[in-house]
């Protein structure tokens, strides 16, 4: 028998019978968009997950930190530090799935315009990938490493000025005028020093005898753009001429300026992101990244995405019961039919055949009107849970995913009945009622 | 005309279990029916006769016995080989005519063919030149309900003989028609069958249809009786008178 000839018959028969057939189906309706439905606000619940996480960061940079920690069988937590220098980039730059890699190093440090003192953290960068990593001006350009003359280029956080981190040390005021406005801004003077005493002037105990730290002329190249990542905090300034400053104030800024602090990876792609972040911890290393994150809350929403699944997936199998039911019914009342169409030599396989084709035409019909449900429901979901942070989001996989589903789940109640038509005696056919 | 055994029937017998009694329907028929026949099978009702037809078309198994038809042993098949047996070999009339109740005329002689894979085009141009043998050129469109049951025992011979098989079962063709349409419908597939060289096996109870056949296979509680012989001529003579009366 011709696959389309089976079609067309299995359509018809479903067509003679269209009341029982249009119930079943709606069964199927309402089974597949519950468990679309349910899905879907799981898959919401991920989407902003995901989104809340990617707004601290890229989803493709790992943090390299020179220690690791491991826990061994006996619950014992230990700590394991590895260089990390200009030959450990060279060697993570061979690793495939990588990017480009920034390594740099953070400090703190005071600045000083003016009457007005803020206290910063710095962060040494290699200003020739930064853009790479999303970081990004407002205004004006990237420092360079320059260091002639005790002048440093630095580029200042945004959120430096607009939020008046700039006060007045002896009276605690805010750098702001009476409108809110900043008075100090990115072309003021500035000037850097890493020892307190230059500022509050009245250095403690454990100062005695140390020669006073610098003051630093400040260039300020540029303002960071506000793009809410990790790095819009940091103001910044070239990693070698940062780690010139941080040697000659050792006293002050105790940082080990022969390793890098931290080295940012960043992978070609989120797939990537695993075996890259692997590989490195393989070497020692400490790694943070969004993804390892990402992937435990996944865990524990998916927990909540079986639930809601399954709570979806008892009204497909009441559905899925229901298309059994049909189908007996159906044969029972064909046993006749069945008989007729074995004498006059449609194969077993073909009877079958058609069963299972009005099976999957239930599942079809009830899948693709079930889809268009789900896409109704979770327009007004959306509409009124939009409040309540629920969000219902049916992407393509998952339409797709839920008609495959529902003809398989036809397919699978009608499996039985299908048989049973296979087996039906064609001596019914001869039999006169 | 030449005698080319097409069905031969040894030893069978076939038991039911009813039950705890069993019911021997068939108790050792032997019989050998040539291409060509236009042979009838009679018998009252609980002779056998319809069981017999049964195994013969391979509807149900025998007990025990051999049943060769076109070289084949129909009693060593499975259920799926005698399907495939059925769509090449056999053409089946029912008692109560059995049509779709759905489909035209035209779609329920087109249907067996679909179970063969036959393109729809070169189905319905099978079934319309068949239609037109049985005399229904003007009913094609007709559904099973709006044609009188002549008509519809038509389109049952038509969708019997639309896959051109070499036998013909026929089980009671014209149990469910008064008598004046019975010999019409009787005249109209013997007609056919003649004149296509088809093999025709029917069961009837009726001794008056058994008159039709050239050969009469009587049975009586699951045996072999008589095999008797009707004379060409005189039923040729026969059908000339039905035909003219039908014509007229």
């Amino acid at each position: 028998m011709k696959f389309s000839d089976m079609l067309r018959t299995a359509f018809l028969n479903l067509w003679r019978r269209k009341l029982r057939a249009f119930l079943t189906v709606l069964g199927m309706v309402i089974g597949t968009s519950s468990i679309v439905v349910m899905v879907s606000l799981g898959i919401g619940m991920r989407e902003a997950m995901i989104e809340s996480y990617s707004q601290m960061g890229s989803m493709t940079n790992i943090t390299v930190t020179r220690w690791s920690s491991s826990v061994d069988a006996n619950g014992n937590y230990t700590s394991t530090e590895k260089d990390l220098t200009k030959k450990t980039v060279e060697q993570f730059k061979l690793i495939p799935g990588v990017e480009v890699i920034m390594p740099r190093i953070t400090t703190w440090g005071m600045v000083k315009s003016g009457r007005y003192v803020a206290d910063i953290s710095i962060m040494g960068i290699d200003t020739s990938v930064a853009s790479e990593f999303g970081i990004t001006l407002a205004e004006g350009e990237m420092p360079s490493a320059r260091t002639t003359g005790g002048t440093y280029d630095i580029v200042f956080g945004s959120d430096l000025f607009q939020y008046g981190y700039f006060y007045d040390p002896n009276t605690g005021k805010q750098a702001v005028d009476k409108d809110g406005n900043p008075k100090v801004t990115w072309d003021s003077r500035f000037q850097l020093t890493f020892d307190s005493s230059n500022i509050y002037g009245n250095p403690g105990d454990s100062m005695e005898g140390r020669t006073p730290g610098k003051m630093y002329r400040l260039n300020a190249t540029g303002v960071t753009a506000a793009s809410g990542n990790e790095f819009s905090y940091y103001c910044l300034m070239d990693i070698e001429a940062l780690k010139k400053l941080a040697k000659e104030n050792k006293d002050f800024v105790n940082i080990d300026t022969s390793n890098y602090n931290e080295v940012i990876v960043k992978c070609t792609d989120t797939d990537a992101v695993e075996s890259v972040n692997k590989t490195i911890k393989d070497m020692g290393y400490g790694t943070q990244c969004l993804q390892e994150w990402i992937e435990q809350s996944e865990q524990s929403i998916k927990q909540t995405q079986y639930l809601l699944g399954a709570i979806g997936g008892v009204s497909l199998l009441v559905a899925a019961i229901g298309i059994m039911n049909t189908m007996m019914m159906s044969i029972y009342e064909r046993t006749k039919e069945i008989g007729i169409i074995k004498v006059l030599g449609c194969r077993m396989s073909n009877i079958a055949g058609m069963f299972l084709t009005e099976s999957a035409y239930i599942g079809l019909f009830g899948g693709a009107l079930g889809l268009g449900v789900s896409y109704t429901l979770s327009i007004v979901l959306n509409k009124f849970l939009a409040q309540s942070g629920m969000h219902s989001s049916i992407p393509l996989y998952l339409a797709f995913g839920a008609v495959a589903f529902s003809i398989l789940v036809a397919l699978i109640s009608g499996l039985y009945p299908a048989i049973r038509a296979m087996r039906l005696s064609p001596l019914a056919a001869i039999r006169n009622e | 005309m030449e005698q080319v055994p097409l069905i031969e029937v040894r030893n069978v017998t076939k038991v039911y279990h009813v039950g705890s009694v069993d019911v021997h329907a068939l108790r050792g028929i032997n019989l050998t029916i040539n291409r060509g026949d236009i042979c009838c099978i009679i018998g009252r009702s609980g002779s056998g006769k319809s069981t017999l037809l049964n195994v013969l078309a391979g509807l149900e198994h025998v007990t025990s016995g051999e049943i060769v038809i076109a070289g084949k042993r129909l009693d060593k098949m499975t259920q799926s080989e005698l399907i495939v047996f059925r769509q090449k070999h056999v053409g089946f009339i029912f008692q109560s005519f059995n049509l779709m109740p759905y489909y035209t005329a035209l779609e329920n002689v087109a249907f067996p063919l679909s179970f063969r894979g036959v393109p729809a085009r070169k189905r319905n141009a099978l079934a319309r030149e068949a239609l037109k043998t049985m005399g229904l050129a003007t009913h094609m469109k007709h559904k099973p309900s709006q044609m009188s049951g002549g008509q519809q025992q038509r389109v049952g011979i038509a969708r019997a003989l639309v896959t051109d098989p070499e036998i013909v079962f026929a089980d009671e063709p014209t149990g469910n028609l008064d008598s004046n349409t019975s010999d019409d419908v009787m005249n109209s597939i013997c007609d056919v069958m003649r004149a296509q060289n088809k093999t025709l096996v029917m069961v009837t109870h009726d001794p008056h249809m058994a008159e039709f056949a050239d050969k009469v296979i009587q049975i009586l509680d699951g045996k072999v009786v008589s095999i008797e012989y009707n004379d060409h001529s005189d039923s040729k003579k026969k059908t000339d008178v039905k035909q003219g009366v039908e014509t007229a």
